[in-house]
């Protein structure tokens, strides 16, 4: 039965369109910035920087290197719209178009709705993030040479130079993590969803939570507590671009995610479980 | 099948429902009617354990909506005025989907259902091309997929055209009578609810105002048809005896309080005249419903609380 439960939430949700937003922005984005990378001088300063290191620069400017380039305002900021849209949207659409209801004449605990929904989230999330790994190397690789990998990361003081094996595999797993972020964030705005509020409501409310969040782990004062800033363990997937992974770092960042979206998910279900769905 | 005890539901300070107690027996169309904002919708909601009632017991199939919903809803079915659907979807995705909430639904049972509402055809065409009509056909069918015992209908012609009014009401009527199936109505069109249910209840404010037999809704008025030798000089000598408290000229009277109609009879064989017709007016609903509505209204009026709202029973209005 839940699974049966499950495969029909996947089916709504890929039925339809709204869905497929992130999908084809991304698509067009990452094109976008390949082309701008190919046909302008934007890749010059990062060639200055590793022909000033010593290195050959034209074998680390490849389709590798431009691909994780632009996963960076990607995963900053059009990452979280779209999962946060999709979040918000999962119980709060329903509820608004009254299918919610629909649904909540029948047997099914309010509980088990919740957790094939959020499941389904996890997917869209995961989904999500390997299209935006598939295409950004896709487009990347259309317009430049295979070769070794080229990071910096200045704010996680990454400064990593990779040969295509390595880099490939460091490229994957950094989307991996970065469906930690995605999911996180889904869950945010998931919970927002299992209030009486509109989806639009519960999206806005997510992302202002990731950006307040973001704000005040910036600021100088708060250095001594960045552990308790939400968005800080969300930069975890630029990690895997280190040098030397620090593994430790990572896991202690994916347990306080997992902290973080079990209370999320709490206060999701404990919200919803005590509320009246009226038409 | 249906048990309400004392259940009352607020929303903050406002009392959507109070103190309702409510009798639904196997078998019988129950009308519950009301005007819009009367409760009608909170009730069917608790039933469905959508709305949780801040006091009282739900008892749907002889289970507690509250403490065990799965079990009290494993065999009803439930329509809503305005019937959504994941219009991106087809007929049968929506039912595919709606079903699996309950049980796994054999392929079968879904060709029945779409055979069984007439849908057959255009089960496979997206919802947002369907016409109002389909979309009520396609709601009918997503509650009889789980076989139901007991079907609660909340306003079920809301939006539809006459002929699909008439649709709604045969279909209600074969359910009824092919499947044996319970049927909970809440309507504010008071000649469907006349036709289709066996007994009602009226709601106002909240309160229940009336529960019975629609039949005997129907004869509790208080007028009577007299047809004499010469009615007006008869209902003169009547209202000097003390015997009718109105008359108007189309034959009808109205008995004074206490006064039977053998006694009139009585008198006016005794006074010389000839009765040849004395039977109790069958009023519509319609009339009953409104003249329930100005009685409760005047009680308001006189600055009662809701709680002085009566409850009428049909002993009492006999």
């Amino acid at each position: 039965m839940f699974l049966l439960q499950f495969r029909n939430e996947l089916w709504k949700l890929f039925g339809k369109k709204r869905t497929y937003i992130g999908f084809v922005m991304f698509l067009l984005a990452q094109n976008v910035i390949a082309l701008v990378f190919r046909y302008t001088h934007a890749s010059r300063p990062m060639q200055r920087m590793l022909e000033a290191g010593g290195q050959v620069a034209e074998h680390y400017i490849s389709a590798l290197t431009i691909a994780t380039i632009m996963l960076v305002p990607s995963a900053a900021f059009l990452l979280p719209l779209y999962v946060a849209l999709i979040g918000g949207d999962l119980v709060a659409k329903e509820a608004e178009d009254g299918t919610l209801r629909m649904i909540l004449c029948r047997p099914v605990s309010r509980v088990r709705l919740l957790m094939v929904k959020f499941l389904a989230g996890v997917v869209f999330s995961f989904l999500l993030v390997a299209a935006l790994g598939v295409f950004g190397l896709a487009f990347s690789r259309m317009h430049f040479h295979w070769g070794g990998l080229f990071v910096w990361m200045p704010e996680q003081s990454i400064f990593s130079l990779f040969d295509p094996g390595t880099g490939l595999s460091r490229y994957l797993a950094g989307h991996l993590m970065l469906v930690s972020e995605a999911a996180s964030i889904m869950c945010l705005a998931f919970m927002f969803s299992c209030f009486n509020i509109k989806p639009a409501a519960a999206t806005i409310l997510a992302l202002s939570f990731v950006f307040v969040s973001f704000i005040m782990e910036h600021i100088p004062y708060f250095k001594d507590y960045q552990n308790w800033f939400f968005t800080h363990h969300l930069n975890l997937w630029q990690l895997v671009f280190a040098e030397t992974v620090p593994w430790w770092r990572i896991l202690q960042s994916l347990s306080l995610l997992a902290g973080f979206n079990a209370t999320f998910l709490t206060i999701g279900v404990a919200a919803f479980q005590v509320r009246d769905i009226k038409s | 099948m249906i048990n309400l005890r004392s259940v009352t539901k607020r929303f903050g300070a406002r009392v959507a429902v109070q103190d309702l107690t409510l009798n639904v027996k196997p078998g019988e169309i129950f009308g519950l009617l009301g005007h819009n904002g009367a409760g009608k919708s909170t009730a069917i909601g608790m039933m469905l354990g959508q709305v949780w009632p801040t006091s009282g017991e739900v008892i749907v199939c002889g289970h507690d909506v509250t403490r065990n919903r799965r079990r009290a809803l494993e065999r009803v079915g439930a329509i809503f005025e305005t019937p959504a659907f994941y219009d991106y979807l087809s007929g049968w995705s929506n039912l595919v989907i709606l079903a699996s909430y309950t049980a796994p639904t054999r392929k079968q049972r879904i060709k029945e259902v779409i055979e069984w509402v007439g849908l057959t055809g255009r089960e496979h065409s997206r919802v947002k091309t369907y016409s109002h009509g389909m979309r009520a056909r396609l709601a009918l069918a997503q509650a009889l997929l789980p076989k139901p015992d007991l079907l609660l209908l909340d306003e079920p012609n809301e939006g539809l055209d006459p002929e699909g009014i008439h649709e709604m009401r045969q279909t209600i009527l074969r359910l009824h009578r092919e499947l044996g199936l319970t049927i909970l109505l809440s309507s504010h069109l008071l000649h469907e609810v006349q036709q289709l249910c066996t007994r009602i209840a009226v709601i106002r404010s909240g309160r229940k105002v009336y529960e019975g037999p629609v039949a005997e809704a129907r004869r509790s008025t208080s007028r009577w048809r007299l047809v004499t030798d010469n009615f007006d000089i008869a209902v003169a000598r009547l209202r000097a005896a003390g015997l009718v408290k109105s008359a108007s000229d189309r034959n009808q009277i109205e008995l004074a309080d206490g006064v039977t109609s053998d006694r009139v009879v009585r008198f006016l064989v005794e006074s010389g005249f000839n009765v040849h017709e004395i039977a109790r007016e069958e009023s519509t609903l319609e009339a009953f419903y409104l003249s329930l509505m100005r009685d409760t209204e005047s009680t308001h009026d006189a600055g009662a609380d809701l709680n002085s709202v009566p409850t009428t029973n049909i002993s009492n209005t006999r």
